[in-house]
């Protein structure tokens, strides 16, 4: 058996649906059409009821699940695109964000954004939002890598009290490929070292952490080890392993798909700045998407992304420093 | 002509680059838009780059074998500028002096675009270099107790030759293979003061004076003063007169002595030390002599009393007990200057009046001075003046 990235998302579900009966699943044709990307294919068929088609407006989903959440329903909304869920960004961040420091009343909504970038597919299909909702109080938010962590981060998502920010990579859902589900994985909030080096630190998330594992191939031939943290959860932040690395390396790269400004990759820095600045051997620096809106172009588009090339530069010129 | 950059395409979902595998055309050649130019192969297929337009290849900048991303130029058509329009490609490449005319068209207003307010630093944020130690070499140096003079048999394999933190274990490492003894907390001390004092930019004068009258003067002397407590007394009293050579610069201040107390240096174990005698203007020669030669037995025996350290304005530094003739010491971190006395020697001496040499002791002075404070010719006349009073023992 081989699973990609999307049919684990879509077994993580199966496997929620089929545990807690107090889950379903919500959005715009999820039902018999099975989702804009087949997230949620057959699964209206297999459990009758729980698999519910919304009217096209975001922020009507959003606040039906707060409100199944105070009922003691556990909803997933599944966005078409992370784009359009800042539609609904006024129920998130206002109403699901703060129901229980208001209420003392949980929030056990998970909200899946299929984001990032895929070739041609522009400024509304492609965006980055996770620092957005990061910068919330009150919202956890998830950015796994793996197929693995797919699966079980979905799964344990659904059974947190919190709201919960899914960010699953589009760009992910076909190209990765794992031979079978995790029966285990590691807590939420912890970061993983994805590969282990000794020359540089590179921090990073979701679609870029395979960018950053391709360059530090290419620079292995060249003699330089990189160390790769896979942050899996952007919120909350697992400072300790990113420092504690930087502790190993003295040189840190951060890089994400996101735009830089008041971004995820500046908030590592700035917490490795505070808090290890000693242990710093050049100036940490950041790659990002470039400070435009996505491009259509698919040219454009991958000038646009940090690439494993670019990362391997950036890496270069850091370790040459 | 407008030159049109041909493009490596996006050859596919998850393909980054290809391999040029064989060029179609080669420069020179007249192109027609969408002919195959380039064959390239990915790990999927093999597959051509074409022509973004009609033209005439100008060059080919990628090379047989090698790999490209996607986006990468792999060389340039001449076109037509109608061409180039039709691609949109017929803006001119950015000139130096580029950004001047954009700010002078904004100030008439024909451009409404936000421009960002910063294009760049005007320093330079990333200052590596040579003498550039990153936070993590700092803090490993801090932790060794080691400073920055440390490092000067260290060649930085960094940008602009720094040491790296990897130069710096590497050197560690090799220091700990060889011999190694603890220096003596005094050598510590003595290494410290040096490493600070030598921030400021120190210069050296000097002048030879004749010993003869103040030997004569200090044979019939009991206990008889050292030749040192002579220039120790000449400067004090060169001080009392001026003391502004004397100040300290910090900042934009001048620091000026409260009272003129001159230090000596003197050799003990390991390292030097130097007691002080307060008031050296007030007291006369005769009245200074036991105080001085108890305070050169104290510190030769490492037993200074407090009192006698520390808070002195200028030091004495009679090198001329080695037997040298000449050095350039260095004035105390928290002093401007150090006088030097050099071993006396007999020179012959061209006298005017008999119109012959005649045989003399000749000793050097030296004065080092922080060159912040006083210039050549302030520390040349402080100097001259101490030679004019050591001709006259008897008035010191």
């Amino acid at each position: 058996m081989s699973l990609t990235y999307l049919e684990a998302i879509r077994e993580a579900q199966a496997h929620a649906l089929r545990d807690d009966p107090r889950v379903f699943i919500y959005g715009q044709d999820v039902g018999n059409f099975g989702g804009a990307f087949k997230a949620t294919k057959n699964l209206a068929k297999e459990f009758p009821g729980r698999v519910l088609d919304s009217p096209i407006s975001e922020d009507a989903m959003v606040g039906l699940a707060v409100g199944a959440a105070i009922e003691g329903m556990r909803p997933i909304i599944e966005m078409q695109f992370a784009d359009f869920s800042v539609v609904g960004f006024n129920q998130i961040v206002n109403q699901a964000a703060t129901l229980f420091w208001r209420t003392q009343i949980p929030c056990p909504i998970t909200v899946r954004l299929p984001f990032g970038g895929t070739s041609g597919s522009g400024p509304f299909h492609s965006q980055c939002i996770e620092a957005i909702y990061a910068h919330y109080p009150g919202l956890i938010v998830l950015t796994p890598a793996t197929v693995e962590d797919a699966y079980a981060m979905l799964l344990e998502a659904v059974a947190l009290d919190d709201p919960v920010i899914f960010c699953e990579h589009k760009f992910l859902y076909y190209h990765l490929k794992a031979e079978k589900l995790p029966s285990e994985a590691l807590p939420i909030g912890k970061a993983r070292i994805a590969r282990e080096g000794r020359d540089l630190t590179v921090v990073t998330y979701s679609a870029m952490v395979h960018e950053a594992l391709e360059a530090a191939k290419e620079l292995s031939s060249e003699g330089w080890e990189i160390e790769i943290v896979d942050l899996r959860s952007v919120k909350p932040l697992d400072t300790d392993t990113i420092v504690a690395s930087v502790a190993r390396t003295g040189k840190l790269l951060c890089v994400g798909e996101a735009w830089p400004w008041g971004g995820v990759t500046a908030e590592i820095i700035s917490r490795v700045t505070s808090e290890g600045f000693g242990l710093l051997d050049a100036p940490p620096q950041r790659l990002n998407a470039k400070d435009t809106p996505v491009p259509y172009h698919p040219n454009l588009w991958a000038a646009h992304r940090p690439t494993a090339r670019s990362v391997a530069a950036a890496a270069r010129n850091l370790l040459r420093s | 002509m407008p030159q049109i950059p041909i493009i490596m395409p996006q050859l596919g979902e998850s393909i980054a680059e290809a391999n040029i595998v064989q060029f179609l055309v080669k420069p020179g050649d007249k192109v027609v838009a969408d002919q195959n130019l380039i064959e390239v192969e990915t790990n999927k297929a093999t597959m051509s780059v074409t022509s973004p337009c009609s033209g005439k290849i100008e060059n080919f900048s990628a090379e047989l074998n090698e790999s490209y991303t996607v986006g990468a130029v792999l060389g340039y058509i001449e076109a037509t500028k109608e061409e180039a329009a039709r691609l949109g490609l017929d803006i001119a490449p950015p000139k130096s002096g580029d950004s001047d005319r954009i700010s002078r068209s904004e100030t008439n207003g024909s451009r409404t675009r936000v421009q960002p307010t910063v294009r760049g630093l005007p320093v330079p944020a990333n200052a590596a270099g040579a003498s550039y130690l990153s936070p993590r070499l700092k803090a490993r140096m801090t932790e060794l107790g080691l400073s920055a003079a440390d490092l000067s048999g260290v060649a930085g394999s960094g940008a602009a030759g720094r040491v790296t933190v990897e130069d710096f274990e590497k050197f560690i490492a090799h220091v700990e293979q060889q011999k190694i003894s603890g220096a003596s907390s005094m050598r510590v001390a003595v290494a410290d003061a040096m490493r600070r004092s030598w921030t400021r930019p120190l210069a050296t004068v000097g002048l030879p004076v004749q010993l003869d009258s103040v030997l004569a003067h200090r044979k019939n002397q009991n206990p008889k003063p050292g030749p040192a407590l002579y220039a120790l007394r000449a400067l004090a009293i060169a001080l009392a007169e001026n003391s502004a050579p004397a100040g300290r610069l910090v900042g934009n201040k001048i620091v000026h002595p409260g009272s003129i107390d001159v230090g000596v240096a003197v050799e003990a174990e390991d390292g030097v030390l130097v007691p002080v005698i307060r008031n050296a203007d007030k007291k006369s020669l005769k009245d200074l002599t036991q105080r001085y030669n108890e305070l050169i037995d104290l510190a030769r025996q490492r037993k200074l009393p407090a009192d006698a350290t520390g808070g002195s304005i200028a030091t004495v530094t009679n090198y001329g007990t080695f037997g040298l003739t000449w050095a350039t010491p260095i004035p105390l971190p928290e002093q401007t200057l150090v006088l030097g006395m050099g071993a006396g020697r007999k020179v012959p001496f061209w006298d005017e009046t008999k119109n012959q040499f005649v045989p003399v002791t000749e000793s050097n002075l030296t004065l080092s001075f922080d060159h912040r404070v006083l210039d050549g010719g302030a520390a040349g006349r402080l100097l001259q003046r101490i030679g004019e009073l050591m001709k006259q023992p008897e008035k010191l």
